[in-house]
């Protein structure tokens, strides 16, 4: 599978001031993203997905700052762009929106509510393609009619609480889109909708993949969805990735104890009249050192020398790779929990 | 909208014929000296013959609807003891204009400088900027208008080379009187404007303009400031009437024969026509800055409609 990479980091470090404190929100992260590929984050809330995506962007809060590593884009017309090195806002400008866009979790408010959905999504248009004012209202005409949006014209003129939140989301694609971006970021696209809109708004973001040749970045908690519409995933805690691969691979071969208790908890696979498995202990304290592999404390399966050392990657298949000991040649075997076997044999996807 | 608007009318009419009917009947309450300019000499006969011509002898509803169909015709009665047998019309007619003509003025200036100041301390929030205008409004706040008044016109007179007596022709002699009583507006303005834009600037649909790329100049003026003038606009009638019927102190400052103060006089004075007829002004622009308040919040702002709901969703 040889693809174009388009962007890839490496060894980042991201890090919050905050009362004093030091914060180490992203330890230590390599990624790479290819053209064209839906790419989805998983993990739990805390574990860094949104601030590792908005440091391509320079979204990072104020007290936040890159500590270390570089963020590299290959899309733009330079051949290759250290995002990390970009401090100016109107050099981050020309990468906002232009190179990459985000989708943001909430529809209801990510609207300006006192602007016609049209003006909303012209203000891409202009500001992205050097186009005139009818030539914009044309194209943001037809960006409504591709989000799915039925008789665009009318709904041109009309303002956000008009619209429904999966209408509303459609509108924020469609936004992203005018924008004319390589990649898109959508920052949990479908958590505050319902189920139904959820999946129809997943499939507009398969077909606009497609038509417009997007890179996606999905964030998202829901393994579900996952499942549904990536074609690679990276599963994050504590700030880590600790595993990456194919969808086939995270779901029918997870090698990372975290992965396996990610999905013990899908509700799919819990057993009728029992209770639903949930991953004892809470994440650690990102604002102390990390000692071995952050996972270790609630994994029932831990070796002692996940205490004491950061686990390295371990590569699986060209394209899997996980951080845990257990895949070291020195390493005992360990069973599967039993859903991860069930999922394994077939059982659930 | 236009039959709300019908609605909302007709009930303003109907507040103020209560407004006057309470006042009205109130005003019948009041001590009977005020009907004549030489009450202390007159026999209680002279008196009772006085009363009966202007039709006080009559019974309450008469009198009422006698004074409401008067009203209709223009006519608000006579002044007994502020200016003798002068209609109250007329006296007013000289007044109104000055304190309306002062009172736009400070509403022009106050939202030209008030804004700005909003705006920019939101703009620069926690930086100098932000700081220096919080002094500015807390002193404005804090300090009695009269204090800041007074340093004004002893200060400002001599700056601008102009004389302490008013001169209505003159425009040099309405810059201090205007600017005086726009102060107060200023810091209300620039407290809210800067409130508001900074709740804005927190807003969600703020980070997806930035994520499409707009600078933050664009965000600002594009975005924020519109949304935060919203809850601001419905506030603008009602202070400027305010600065039109409150400038008692500015006016008697710069003896400017505007109308400011002239409510407190004549109720002092017992001169109930001409009480009535400047309760019936307070009023009618009380109303009116409410109406005209709601209407402008309605323009800017869609997703308030006046009247039934639309239905479609």
């Amino acid at each position: 599978m040889e693809r174009e990479m388009i962007l890839e980091v490496t060894n980042l470090d991201i890090c919050f001031q905050l009362r004093g404190k030091v914060l180490h929100a992203i330890r230590d992260v390599s990624m790479e993203l290819y053209q064209g590929e839906i790419l989805a984050i998983v993990g739990e809330s805390g574990s860094g997905k949104s601030v590792f995506t908005k440091s391509f962007m320079g979204l990072l809060d104020k007290n936040g700052y890159v500590a270390g590593g570089s963020i590299v884009y290959f899309g733009g017309e330079e051949k290759e762009v250290d995002l990390t090195a970009i401090s100016r806002e109107r050099d981050w400008r020309s990468i906002r929106g232009h190179e990459i866009a985000m989708i943001m979790q909430d529809p209801m408010t990510s609207l300006n509510p006192l602007k016609t959905i049209g003006s909303q999504i012209m203000e891409a248009v202009l500001l992205h393609q050097k186009v005139g004012r009818m030539e914009a209202i044309k194209r943001t005409l037809k960006y409504l009619e591709d989000v799915g949006i039925q008789e665009p014209e009318k709904r041109f003129e009309q303002y956000p609480h008009e619209f429904s939140g999966g209408m509303r989301q459609r509108v924020v694609i469609a936004i992203a889109i005018a924008c004319n971006p390589k990649i898109l970021v959508c920052d949990e696209p479908t958590t505050a909708l319902d189920v139904t809109i959820q999946a129809q708004i997943l499939d507009l973001l398969k077909e606009l993949r497609h038509k417009y040749n997007l890179s996606v970045i999905l964030i998202t908690h829901d393994l579900g969805v996952v499942a549904n519409i990536a074609d690679r995933v990276a599963v994050m805690y504590a700030g880590d990735i600790v595993e990456i691969g194919t969808s086939e691979e995270i779901f029918y071969d997870p090698k990372h104890p975290y992965t396996w208790a990610l999905l013990s908890s899908l509700p799919q696979a819990g057993q009728k009249g029992s209770d639903l498995f949930s991953i004892p202990g809470t994440p650690p304290s990102l604002y102390v050192d990390i000692k071995g592999d952050a996972f270790a404390n609630r994994n029932p399966q831990a070796l002692k020398i996940d205490f004491v050392k950061r686990p390295p990657y371990f590569q699986v298949s060209p394209t899997h790779k996980a951080k845990t000991w257990l895949l070291d040649k020195r390493a005992p075997k360990v069973t599967l929990p039993p859903i991860v076997e069930k999922i394994r044999k077939g059982g659930l996807f | 909208m236009v039959n709300y608007l019908a609605k909302r009318i007709a009930r303003s009419f109907l507040t103020l014929a209560v407004i006057l009917t309470v006042v009205f009947c109130l005003l019948r309450f009041m001590p009977i000296e005020g009907y004549f300019q030489n009450f202390d000499k007159m026999t209680p006969q002279q008196i009772q013959v006085g009363l009966k011509e202007m039709g006080m002898t009559d019974p309450l509803p008469a009198q009422i609807l006698r004074f409401f169909n008067d009203l209709f015709h223009g006519d608000l009665g006579v002044s007994r003891i502020y200016r003798a047998n002068v209609s109250v019309t007329e006296i007013l007619a000289d007044k109104v204009p000055v304190s309306i003509k002062l009172g736009l003025w400070s509403m022009v200036i106050s939202l030209v400088i008030g804004l700005p100041l909003g705006a920019v301390m939101a703009r620069y929030q926690y930086r100098w900027p932000d700081r220096l205008g919080t002094l500015f409004i807390v002193c404005i706040q804090a300090v009695p208008a009269a204090v800041y008044y007074l340093y004004l016109q002893l200060y400002g007179t001599s700056l601008l080379d102009v004389g302490l007596l008013f001169k209505m022709e003159d425009p040099k002699y309405w810059l201090l009187p205007v600017f005086s009583m726009s102060l107060g507006n200023i810091a209300f303005y620039g407290m809210w404007l800067r409130r508001y834009m900074v709740d804005e600037s927190n807003r969600d649909y703020v980070k997806l303009a930035k994520a499409k790329g707009l600078s933050e100049g664009e965000i600002m003026f594009k975005h924020i400031f519109r949304n935060a003038f919203v809850p601001l606009v419905q506030y603008i009638p009602t202070a400027f009437l305010n600065t039109v019927i409150g400038s008692i102190y500015i006016e008697s400052l710069y003896s400017i024969p505007g109308m400011g103060g002239l409510l407190v006089m004549v109720i002092k004075k017992h001169d109930n026509a001409m009480v009535q007829g400047i309760v019936l002004l307070y009023a009618c622009v009380g109303v009116l800055g409410l109406l005209l308040g709601d209407i402008l919040m309605v323009m800017l702002d869609p997703r308030i409609s006046l009247g039934r709901k639309e239905g479609d969703r």
